[in-house]
């Protein structure tokens, strides 16, 4: 028996989350044409779940920017005296109206910073956040993909459901909602939800980039030493860093500090991008990703050589958000076709 | 190779560092300071270990940190030792520092010289101007165990003997009858009665046996590419070769992106790599 929730019960679900923490769900942009973004949810607003949500929910475990660390330093009898606090971020947040592409980029990026501490580094504000965190996923039903989805090049495409609590599936009057988890039968329990026999919906399939061979492609010596191929596939690039915001798994980020006064401040950190030229140019001026071409070689190199290598996982979903929202019209399928077909 | 030591560094708070002040500064060449620091708890300053090679990020809160090798040896408790050449925002912050300022550290971090695989071999150690820092550790380092080691030979050189770091070390060195040590300048200076030569030419000149040799170079990148050149024409095979690589670095923990060529992050799996593994990474120095 699964469970049903009708349309005009989702407003009392979300007030029901939103006593859990903050619920962060597709809205609207104002003045924004029909851009839809993850927004703080609050009573009375409407949640888009029919269109796709132009930046990924990546910001609600890896915030743009955020405060590693509050620091202050103090003059005591024995002389100054310096302060270095973590900031841990604390209160549960709900992703409501994730995609799966977007839940399995949690669990993508959960393989680098939540791995155990016994063993290696752990993210301290990222592994607080991740914690304390419930997704309710939106199933990609019949025609809800687009041209520029492609998870259905991995294994269960539409149908992942790795680091989803709960999937609410899109049916006449309301969503039929399947538990993933222990906290997603809680969820899927509440009273605003009915019991119900229907089957669930037939999910949509996507466009599919054939994998097989890629990664014994993607080595050096191979076409990670061809340069000339790289500049050719990426000819198009501006170097504007689009691709990697909207990415729900690029994860690269800058570290700053901020004073407030002379006595205390903080030790930021804020998105970065592969794709900058100042990413890895060093003080002396030299720069060992000079070119676009660098940059396109080491980008498509990390999502599908290096990062599974390292970490066990593909470093993208398939969403599609760096092709619909590249203001070149640059196709990462394209180069990675291209790059399976290179002799 | 990869070593996590946890002295120093949380593994649950990698980016937080610990509170140290500096004990001494040392000017070692017009735009090369060496801080000697201490971190304020005792109980850490005591328990920490490192290996030579390995790095920390030394920085001040409010202006930020960088990524520098540990320049004295394991052996050395008192204090550990960064030299800093004065570049940018950070390390012009660093160069006005005094003794009793207060500094940011997280170390130990990044992999270190496999210097116990090393034992019963020839250690030839090659550096140039600010890379001698790693190298002066794991001199040090080496000759804290020098039994353990066939010989050990350090060729080391500047542009001009102003440019010459840890002077007091290299007259100690000099001193060391079982210790094959040469510095070099380039060319030829009215202050300078030694040797000269760049250093590719001295290795040269020198021609040190490949046979059980383990060669170690740290420098300015043309030195490197140079001093490869000539260890190759010397017969070193590229799996005898270290060398310490320097990246633009933000965490230090392989978090941040940047620092890697291909798979590798030079702050986790590196700053040390043998020429061998470095061949098999894309072309990315």
């Amino acid at each position: 028996m699964g469970r049903f929730i009708a349309s005009e019960n989702i407003p009392v679900l979300l007030t029901r989350l939103a006593t859990d923490g903050a619920v962060w769900a597709p809205a609207e942009l104002p003045d924004s044409g029909e851009s839809v973004v993850f927004a703080p949810w609050q009573p009375g607003r409407e949640v888009v779940l029919d269109r796709f949500t132009q930046m990924s929910p990546k910001e609600l475990v890896l915030p743009m920017s955020e405060r590693l660390l509050s620091f202050s330093y103090t003059l005591t009898m024995e002389g100054e005296e310096m302060e270095v606090e973590s900031a841990i971020p604390g209160g549960h947040t709900v992703i409501f109206g994730a995609r799966a592409c977007d839940a399995k980029a949690l669990v993508v990026l959960d393989a680098l910073f939540h791995q155990d501490p016994e063993t290696t580094w752990s993210d301290t504000q990222y592994r607080a956040r991740r914690d304390d965190m419930t997704v309710v996923t939106i199933a990609c039903v019949k025609g809800t993909a687009d041209a520029a989805c492609f998870c259905s090049s991995w294994e269960n495409g539409t149908a992942e459901k790795a680091g989803s609590d709960v999937i609410i599936y899109p049916v006449p009057g309301g969503f039929l909602a399947e538990a993933v988890t222990i906290r997603g039968t809680e969820v899927t329990g509440w009273d605003m939800f009915d019991d119900s026999d229907q089957p669930l919906p037939e999910l949509d399939t996507t466009d599919v980039v054939d994998f097989d061979g890629l990664v014994e492609k993607l080595v050096t010596p191979g076409v990670f030493s061809d340069l000339d191929f790289w500049g050719r596939e990426s000819h198009k690039c501006i170097s504007c860093g689009y691709c990697t915001y909207g990415c729900p798994t690029c994860y690269c980020f800058n570290i700053y500090d901020e004073m407030q006064g002379d006595r205390q401040g903080e030790r930021c950190r804020s998105w970065d991008a592969c794709m900058f030229y100042n990413y890895t140019v060093e003080t002396s001026g030299h720069n060992p990703r000079p070119t676009i071409a660098h940059r396109w070689r080491n980008r498509l190199g990390h999502k599908f050589s290096y990062y599974p290598a390292n970490q066990g996982e593909t470093l993208c979903t398939g969403c599609g958000r760096c092709i619909r929202g590249c203001p070149t019209g640059v196709d990462i399928r394209d180069i990675l076709r291209a790059a399976g077909e290179h002799e | 190779m990869s070593t996590i030591a946890r002295e120093g560094v949380k593994a649950t708070e990698p980016l937080r560092p610990e509170p140290a002040t500096v004990v001494d500064v040392i000017e070692e060449t017009p735009n090369i300071k060496s801080f000697r620091v201490v971190f304020d708890d005792p109980e850490l300053m005591q328990s920490f270990t490192f290996l030579p090679g390995q790095v920390g990020q030394l920085g001040i809160v409010g202006v930020g940190e960088s990524t520098f090798a540990i320049s004295s040896p394991p052996s050395e408790k008192e204090y550990l030792q960064f030299s800093v050449m004065k570049t940018g925002e950070v390390t012009s912050a660093l160069h006005e520092l005094t003794p009793g300022d207060k500094v940011s550290l997280r170390a130990p971090l990044g992999c270190a010289f496999p210097t116990d695989e090393w034992k019963g071999k020839k250690v030839l150690v090659v550096g140039g101007g600010i890379g001698m820092a790693p190298l002066r550790c794991l001199f040090m380092h080496l000759m804290d165990h020098q039994e353990d080691y066939q010989r050990l030979q350090l060729i080391y050189g500047a542009r001009t003997p102003r440019d010459i770091c840890f002077t007091n070390d290299c007259k100690l060195w000099g001193e060391v009858e079982e210790l094959d040590f040469i510095t070099t300048i380039d060319t030829e200076h009215p202050e300078w009665t030694g040797r000269t030569g760049l250093v590719p030419h001295v290795l040269e000149e020198e021609a040190p046996d490949p046979a059980n040799t383990i060669a170690v170079t740290c420098g300015p990148p043309i030195m490197i590419k140079y001093v490869l050149q000539s260890l190759e024409k010397l017969g070193f095979r590229d799996e005898q070769i270290f060398t310490t690589l320097e990246r633009r670095m933000k965490c230090g923990i392989g978090f941040c992106g940047r620092c890697n060529i291909g798979p590798k992050y030079v702050c986790v799996d590196g700053p040390v790599f043998t020429l061998k593994e470095l061949r098999e990474l894309p072309d990315e120095h």
